[in-house]
């Protein structure tokens, strides 16, 4: 049995803003082996980007705990909190989040230039297929190539865990599938634990383990037996 | 290798350039000013001080009509005094060869021991000091030799005491009590016309009559000696023999114009640097602050890629700070050339041997913190909030501005305003800082525009009173000895000579409480027409058949007004005290002044009416007879011929006036740019979205460019009256700041030079404007509403 890499108890996130509070995370239970490729589904505004902010250190819990391996997130301070996300994680965003004034590699250099055991810039970029890109500014690539750009930044630093918040969700079916793909063969070659949150139910069908959310809890958790490429699965 | 954020930086700094530039030249503004004052500041008085030390330069000083030597030991040996040094002083007419005009020299006497003097010590420039037994040789100043071509060797001819002496010069000399050299009636140095000739002790004695007697004293004093004591002892000493009472440095003449101009460099660098500091910080602010706003992404991605909150706000500081060191180098570089060139200008007024301007690290490392820190104190604010900014917040686009209903909206609302004069008020109603602050900003450039006019109308005003109202005389004769009035018929008699009116400068120390002050009481006759006493305005004030005028700063000094008793020890005749009311305020802007009817003053005096100066207005078509026939009247010590006072002053006023103006309004230009274009930029980009959105709609170019555009003239319009105010309060400070004994400048402020700084700055507003406008009308309406912000 694989160690588990993310385990929550309890783990809640309201947000006093506006009249009334909102209950983003309602005290979840949650545990990820490591390793594992994990899809998170569920309906918007159910609490998933809120948890995977929480797991990836960019948010805070208001109750409850969450732990990296044996590390509580929750009890760490916002120097701690910076440096767990400079060793340990990796962010693709929906909207790729690219410095538009920096070239591809110049993209994927603001992380190797501050982690500890960085690849070559060039090196990620070969590993998603964008070898001869690398001198593109964002503006100059599709935008498939440019949230590829995002993953070779995310795991240029040799991740443990890569969190994704819709990664293709602004993509097209054809541009979506080299994404996950991309993302998949990461978590085959160096056993990264992917958090990929979708609204995209066949993804699901890749996934070692899917979790779907519902009113700031989980609501269910479904380990599959069977996982599918990328590329067979039908948008 | 370059680190990826600092590519960032580098290629953000490249495309903000424009923005970029604005700031740093207004930063440079400032920092050039501060440099230039601050180290022009600080050559002179260290100059000052090293040449006073090596030269000896005396701390009380003193003159008489004639006191035995044998009073010398008791001087020397008052408590404090380390050195007192007797000398024989005189005016004397020259005659210069090719100089149609006669000259004007002081005699100053070496020691009749021979070699330099233990006082004032002249430092030799060129040839070498007079034979003290030598009857026909003179020691002239350097300035005065290089404005006449005179070089050792060469002779002038001197009126000693009503003999001509033919002078063999046997050197050049600067001296300490000579740095900014003056001659009698004077307003500016005139080199060519005055000259100081050192003679050995035995040849001025001579000359004046006083062979073993001394009527100029100096004193080096012990430092903490209490110079007050000393110059109280040195007048009870001095009074039998016609002492005129001593003073200090502060109203030794060449000394008091050096500290007028440390004064006025110190002035310049509190008032206008400030100014130029604070429109940069805002200037920062405002555009750092719109950066951070719309680099909210990039923050938080940045955040979440373990960049640590330092390191981000270090990030947008470091923006600020690369702006600012452009500004602070172009700054230096400017300021350097400003030094240079005033380093120039004091070389023709200041006969200092070395003033150089050197490029000393202190001036320019304050211009240049002082400089990063206004650029940093703006960007502070924008930078923490970069910081703080938590990274799951910043990755989310910000929430929409809340456009309540407020108090102004309604109002807003009922003035029935169409929708884009709506856009414009509430854009400038939703952000009142940001608003207030551009407001301020234009309204400092035209404050800047109005000081810098107001001095040329304050000239203006100040050549009209001194010269067409109050001083109107041609020429003025001094005497060498004080005569009986009837000796103005003489004069009067001269051929060239319309008019001759006599007077006489009486020195007397006023008292008001405990104010003193020494000071020359001029009389004239009653309904004197050459020279005039004005008031503010510049009309003409009767001299009182009793009583004192009294110039309005010397009443100020005194604290004293009309009505007011002052009490005056006369330091001449029968050194009487006497008390005498003020009976008005009159407008002198040069020099101290106390006037009263010569009627008057004889009465007091109890003696016959005298003269030491004769004033005479000129037939133009008769100067020449005029000046051949001065070159042999005897009793004359010298002539002021103030045409020629008035014409340099007016040329040099001018000079200086066109580059003061030059400045001032590239300043003016530079600010309004700044704060103009900056602001419609980053209103441009606030509301790109808005804009596109209403031409999508159908606005024209024109009417959505209205709104933008709009908004910046609308605060450019209402920062005029704040300038207007804001400027006259600088022009106060500047008049105020200058102001010293020996000269004033009033205030002048013409509804002309407020309609000159609000076109200047109006039009400026609205060449920015239109430069983001062209912009605007480029703008790519499609791509502009798909980009997410
Ligand atoms: N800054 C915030 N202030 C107030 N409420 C917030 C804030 N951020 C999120 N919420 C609320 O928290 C709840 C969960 O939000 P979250 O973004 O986690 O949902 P989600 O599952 O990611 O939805 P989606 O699929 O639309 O991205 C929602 O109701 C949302 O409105
Ligand atoms: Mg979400």
């Amino acid at each position: 049995m694989a160690e588990t890499i993310y385990r929550t108890r309890g783990l809640s996130r309201v947000y006093a803003t506006g009249a009334a509070a909102v209950r983003a995370l309602d005290a979840v239970d949650l545990d990820v082996p490591a390793g594992e490729f994990v899809v998170l589904l569920g309906p918007s505004g159910s609490g998933k980007s809120t948890l995977l902010n929480i797991l990836g250190g960019l948010d805070r819990a208001t109750g409850g705990e969450a732990w990296f391996r044996d590390r509580s997130l929750t009890e760490m301070d916002e120097a701690d909190l910076t440096r767990y996300r400079r060793d340990h994680v990796g962010f693709v965003f929906q909207f790729y989040n690219l410095v538009a004034s920096l070239t591809a590699r110049e993209n994927v250099q603001l992380v190797t230039d501050i982690a500890a055991d960085p690849m070559s810039p060039d090196e990620a970029l070969g590993l998603v297929g964008l070898g001869p890109r690398v001198n593109h500014f964002p503006a100059e690539l599709s935008g498939g190539e440019q949230q590829r750009v995002a993953i070779a930044r995310a795991i240029a630093k040799r991740p443990e865990v890569l969190l994704c918040d819709e990664p293709t969700g602004a993509l097209d079916s054809q541009t979506g599938v080299q994404v996950l793909d991309a993302l998949a063969e990461v978590n085959a070659r160096f056993a990264t634990t992917c958090l990929v949150i979708t609204h995209n139910a066949a993804i699901r069908e890749m996934a070692h383990r899917v979790i779907r959310f519902q009113d700031g809890r989980v609501a269910e958790v479904e380990v599959n037996t069977t996982r599918r490429a990328a590329s067979e699965i039908a948008w | 290798m370059v680190s990826a954020l600092s590519r960032k930086l580098g290629r953000d700094l490249v495309r903000l350039w424009s923005q970029a530039a604005a700031i740093a030249l207004v930063l440079a503004c400032g920092v050039a000013i501060l440099l230039m004052s601050l180290g022009m500041f600080q050559a002179l008085e260290t100059t000052r001080e090293a040449y006073y030390d090596r030269q000896r330069f005396a701390d009380v000083f003193a003159r008489a009509t004639r006191a035995p030597r044998a009073l010398m030991p008791e001087i020397a040996a008052l408590p404090g005094v380390v050195a007192a040094e007797a000398r024989v002083a005189g005016l004397v007419t020259l005659d210069l060869a090719g100089r149609s005009r006669p000259g004007m020299g002081q005699v100053l006497s070496l020691p009749a021991a021979g070699g330099p003097p233990r006082l004032n010590v002249p430092i030799l420039a060129a040839g070498r000091l007079p034979d003290p037994e030598a009857r026909d040789e003179v020691l002239v100043n350097a300035a005065f030799a290089k404005a006449n071509g005179l070089r050792p060797g060469d002779r002038l001819i001197a009126n000693l005491n009503g003999r001509k002496r033919d002078l063999a010069i046997t050197g050049t000399a600067l001296s300490p009590e000579f740095v900014y050299t003056l001659g009698p009636g004077a307003l500016m140095p005139d080199n060519a016309g005055y000259g100081i000739l050192w003679l050995p002790d035995r040849a001025a004695a001579a000359a004046f009559d006083l062979q073993g007697a001394f009527n100029d004293v100096s004193l080096a004093l012990a430092g903490g000696a209490d110079a007050n004591a000393v110059i109280d002892a040195l007048d009870r000493l001095l009074a039998p023999y016609g002492g005129t009472g001593a003073h200090g440095r502060d109203q030794q003449l060449s000394d008091a114009f050096v500290t007028a101009e440390i004064q006025q460099l110190k002035a310049m660098a509190w008032i206008l640097p400030p100014v130029f500091f604070g429109i940069s910080a805002f200037l920062v602010h405002m555009v750092l602050g719109r950066i951070v706003a719309l680099e909210r992404p990039v923050i938080g991605l940045l955040k979440a890629l373990g960049y640590s909150n330092l390191a981000v706000a270090g990030h947008y500081l470091m923006l600020a700070a690369l702006t600012a060191a452009a500004g602070i180098l172009l700054g230096w570089g400017v300021g350097t050339w400003l030094s240079r060139a005033l380093a120039e200008l004091y070389a023709q007024f200041f006969d200092f041997p070395y003033l150089v301007w050197r490029a000393q690290p202190g001036p320019y490392a304050v211009a240049g913190l002082l400089g990063l820190a206004a650029a940093s104190g703006g960007a502070l604010q924008a930078a923490i909030a970069a910081g703080r900014l938590p990274p799951a917040e910043a990755m989310r686009p910000p929430a929409p501005p809340r456009y309540g209903r407020t108090l102004s909206d309604r109002l807003l609302a009922g003035a029935g305003l169409g929708q884009p004069a709506m856009m414009v008020w509430r854009g400038i109603l939703r952000w009142p800082l940001r608003s207030g602050l551009t407001l301020l900003g234009l309204a400092l450039a035209v404050a800047v525009m109005v000081a810098a006019n107001f001095l040329d109308d304050a000239l203006d005003k100040l050549i009209d009173i001194a010269f067409t109202q109050a001083a109107r005389q041609d020429a003025a004769l001094i005497l060498a000895q004080e005569a009986p009035a009837i000796a103005v018929e003489e004069v009067r008699a001269l051929p060239g000579v319309l008019m001759a009116e006599g007077q006489t400068s009486q020195p007397a120390i006023l008292r008001h409480g405990p104010r003193e002050r020494r000071i020359g009481i001029e009389a004239r006759p009653p309904g004197a027409d050459l020279a005039r006493t004005v008031d503010a305005e510049g009309r003409p004030v009767a001299l009182p058949p009793r009583g004192l005028l009294l110039s309005s700063r010397l009443a100020d000094r005194l604290e004293a007004g009309p009505g007011d008793v002052i009490e005056a020890e006369f330091l001449t005749g029968r050194r009487e005290i006497h008390r005498l009311p003020v009976a008005g305020i009159v407008e002198q802007y040069f020099g101290l002044g106390a006037y009263m009817q010569a009627d008057a003053l004889a009465a007091l005096r109890r003696e016959a009416p005298r003269i030491g100066a004769v004033n005479v207005a000129l037939d133009p078509a008769a100067e020449a007879e005029f000046d051949a026939a001065l070159k042999d009247i005897p009793a004359l010590a010298g002539t002021v011929m103030l045409t020629q006072v008035r014409r340099s002053f007016e040329d040099t006023i001018a000079q200086n006036v066109v580059i003061m103006n030059t400045i001032y309004i590239t300043v003016a230009v530079l600010i309004t740019f700044g704060v103009t274009y900056n602001g419609a930029r980053i209103q441009l980009s606030e509301r790109a979205r808005d804009l596109a959105s209403l031409r999508i709609l159908g606005f024209t170019r024109g009417e959505v460019s209205g709104i933008l555009v709009g908004e910046s003239l609308v605060l450019a319009v209402a920062a005029q009256p704040v300038g207007w105010a804001i400027g006259a309060s600088i022009a106060g400070a500047l008049a105020h700041g200058s102001q010293s004994d020996l000269y004033a400048v009033p205030v002048v402020l013409k509804p002309a030079t407020f309609a000159a700084a609000s076109l200047l700055v109006l039009a400026a507003a609205a060449g920015s404007a239109l430069v983001v406008r062209r912009r605007l009308d480029r703008l790519d309406l499609v791509s502009v509403l798909k980009t997410r912000e």
